[in-house]
């Protein structure tokens, strides 16, 4: 704390007496960090025009918004919009499709990084180590077009290297990986999985590394081997790590990769594809229903909400440490 | 010391372990690998399926015939003109707004912090974004992709953090010397960040790099798209293409694979145009980049 020109006061915590600074008015204060003042605001007018005004326009979703009259002269329609939704097929299907997705990606891809982290802190050479960690990071930085061009690429049924090993070697007939919608759904996770698995151990190492040796040391006293290591240490020295990143996933359940899904959906597939943004995107900017898709976003941006902030207290009400 | 008094169970233990890891860091690379070898091998050899890890009957056509069209160069041209004013006006913002947020004495402190952290809980989504950038008049302009990506709320957090860890003293002694923030943040903060600028640097230039959806909604013409819409574009093109040979395979069903396979090369090709930058910079970043990516995962 700093404690220039003696401004100190004597208060009282706990009982004892503290030395404190005192508190500086409001205008001398403002006037002491008026350059700080002046670097943030310019940040500041930037979230509200590219984040808060847009929350604001969320409002056409009780308008019928017409382009012309804009989102203040655009005629009040009350909840036509959101009823409409509400007794839509599609936005259902939508929506299933959506969580669905999440629900593949929380079983499959969300335990990926956790097992190749501890895989990967088993591992002794450091070389070596840290060869496998440089090749397993590589697709974190490639985009999912390049992604979506190779994935297309390799599983294409007539020229794709996958069907080729899999009818010359095992003589099946080629699969359509991606107009197959249980297919698709596979190759969903897995691309998933193999952008995302390795870069995700990052945390999980770092984590590991603060676990104290000395657990292991007894560990290994008591006679427990490798299995034993890694379920008893290990993982829980992990729970802290895994419970925030879980809030975090859960909490973008309504949420999908837009780029991934919008680069290898196709029209076979789009039962099972077609989530809440793609839609979005179709039928609110190709389609010009601006209003009605925008309740649609609305809807996801709440339930979105409500579901980080419910995980975040049900982490707390167990003890973790949570995010907020 | 472990490996010497490692019993035999755990050795086979290490192996296993060794050899799968490996095994799965070679699959990780191996599509790249397959496609820069298409890329550079003969219609005849990707037809007959030879192609795996290296080019057979090595040929630069798929390049040549893409620098022909040119299509592919200035897409490319675009992409790196967004990438470095876009990482520039980044990092200007970034550290703008981080430099007072880590400052405990900043009046509202609270406020602000939470200001810039809700907008990571909610947002207005596509369309009411769209709506603005269209009032603003910045469709098919860079600024609507530059503005929209001005600060990473999640980068904004790793640069406060980093600049909350170095000391007070240097600071105050400083300040002392008659120096105001601004000075302090350019002379004493930003030259004992280095690590965590280059770090942020190379998240934002990846990220404009390859930022597919925000050049496809606002920037429709043809001739400012990047190179991630041109890919993708060229891509769904060898599909179309693909599936017309598939129904008609007809008289002409052999000139028309030909064509198709030579289109496949191509679109390998510009994959690799596409990735070779990233590519080549990712070894000189990498000792920074994971230290970033773990600064940003402690809170404060």
């Amino acid at each position: 704390m700093s404690t220039r020109s003696g401004e100190l006061n004597t208060v009282i915590i706990d009982g004892a007496p503290v030395l404190r600074p005192r508190k500086l008015p409001l205008k001398t204060r403002l006037y002491r960090d008026r350059y700080l003042l002046m670097l943030l605001l310019p940040v500041l007018v930037f979230y509200v025009i590219f984040r808060y005004v847009p929350m604001y326009g969320l409002v056409i979703a009780f308008k019928d918004f017409r382009l012309v009259d804009g989102i203040l002269g655009s005629q009040w329609a009350g909840l036509t919009h959101i009823e409409r939704m509400f007794r839509s097929e599609h936005f259902f299907r939508i929506v299933r499709n959506t969580v669905l997705l999440n629900v593949y990606q929380l079983l499959f891809q969300f335990p990926a990084p956790i097992v190749l982290a501890i895989l990967i802190n088993e591992m002794r050479s450091k070389t070596l180590k840290r060869g496998v960690q440089s090749l397993l990071y590589v697709p974190h930085f490639i985009s999912w077009v390049v992604m979506g061009g190779i994935i297309i690429t390799i599983l294409s049924p007539s020229t794709g290297i996958v069907n080729r090993i899999l009818t010359q070697n095992f003589g099946i007939r080629p699969i359509f990986f991606l107009a197959d919608r249980t297919w698709w759904v596979i190759v969903f996770i897995f691309s998933g999985i193999w952008k995302s698995a390795g870069w995700g151990t990052i945390l999980y190492l770092a984590a590991i590394t603060n676990i104290d040796p000395q657990l292991y040391e007894a560990a290994i006293i008591d006679g427990a081997g490798k299995f034993r290591q890694i379920w008893h240490i290990t993982l829980p020295g992990l729970s802290t790590t895994i419970g925030i990143l879980l809030i975090l996933n859960v909490g973008g359940f309504m949420e999908v990769n837009f780029e991934q899904i919008f680069i290898l959906q196709n029209q076979a597939v789009m039962r099972v594809a077609d989530v809440i943004p793609t839609f979005v995107y179709r039928a609110g900017l190709l389609g010009a229903q601006f209003s009605y898709t925008t309740a649609v976003g609305f809807f996801q941006s709440i339930v979105g909400l409500i579901l980080i902030w419910s995980t975040n207290r049900i982490i707390k009400a167990l003890g973790g440490s949570g995010l907020f | 010391m472990m490996v010497n008094t490692a019993t035999r169970g755990e050795k086979i233990f290490y192996s296993i372990n060794n050899v799968s890891l490996v095994l799965l860091a070679f699959l990780c690379v191996y599509p790249f690998l397959h496609i820069i070898a298409t890329s550079f091998s003969s219609t005849r050899a990707i037809v007959s399926g030879e192609v795996g890890m290296l080019p057979v009957d090595f040929n630069t056509t798929a390049y040549r015939n893409l620098i022909e069209d040119g299509q592919i160069f200035r897409a490319f041209r675009n992409t790196v003109v967004v990438t470095a004013a876009g990482v520039s006006l980044n990092m200007v913002a970034t550290i703008m707004a981080a430099y007072p947020l880590s400052k405990q004495r900043l009046t509202g402190r609270n406020f602000y912090i939470w200001f810039v952290l809700f907008t990571m809980l909610f947002n207005g989504g596509l369309i009411p974004t769209y709506l603005v950038v269209r009032a603003l008049g910045l469709i098919d302009s860079y600024w609507s992709v530059w503005f929209l990506g001005l600060v990473s709320t999640f980068n904004l957090f790793v640069m406060k953090t980093f600049f909350q860890g170095i000391p007070q003293s240097l600071e105050d002694s400083a300040s002392i010397d008659g120096a105001n923030d601004i000075v302090i943040l350019i002379r004493i903060f930003l030259p004992l960040s280095v690590p965590v600028i280059a770090t942020l640097v190379l998240f934002y230039a990846v990220g404009h790099w390859n930022s597919y959806m925000n050049v496809l909604i606002f920037i429709p013409s043809p001739e400012r798209q990047t190179l991630m819409v041109v890919l993708q574009r060229m891509i769904l093109s060898v599909q179309a293409q693909l599936m017309e040979s598939q129904a008609g395979a007809g008289a002409e069903g052999m000139l028309e694979l030909q064509e198709r396979l030579a289109a496949e090369a191509i679109r390998a090709a510009a994959i690799v145009i596409a990735t070779t930058p990233i590519m080549l910079i990712y070894p000189f970043l990498q000792k920074y980049f994971v230290k970033g990516a773990l600064i940003g995962s402690v809170k404060g």
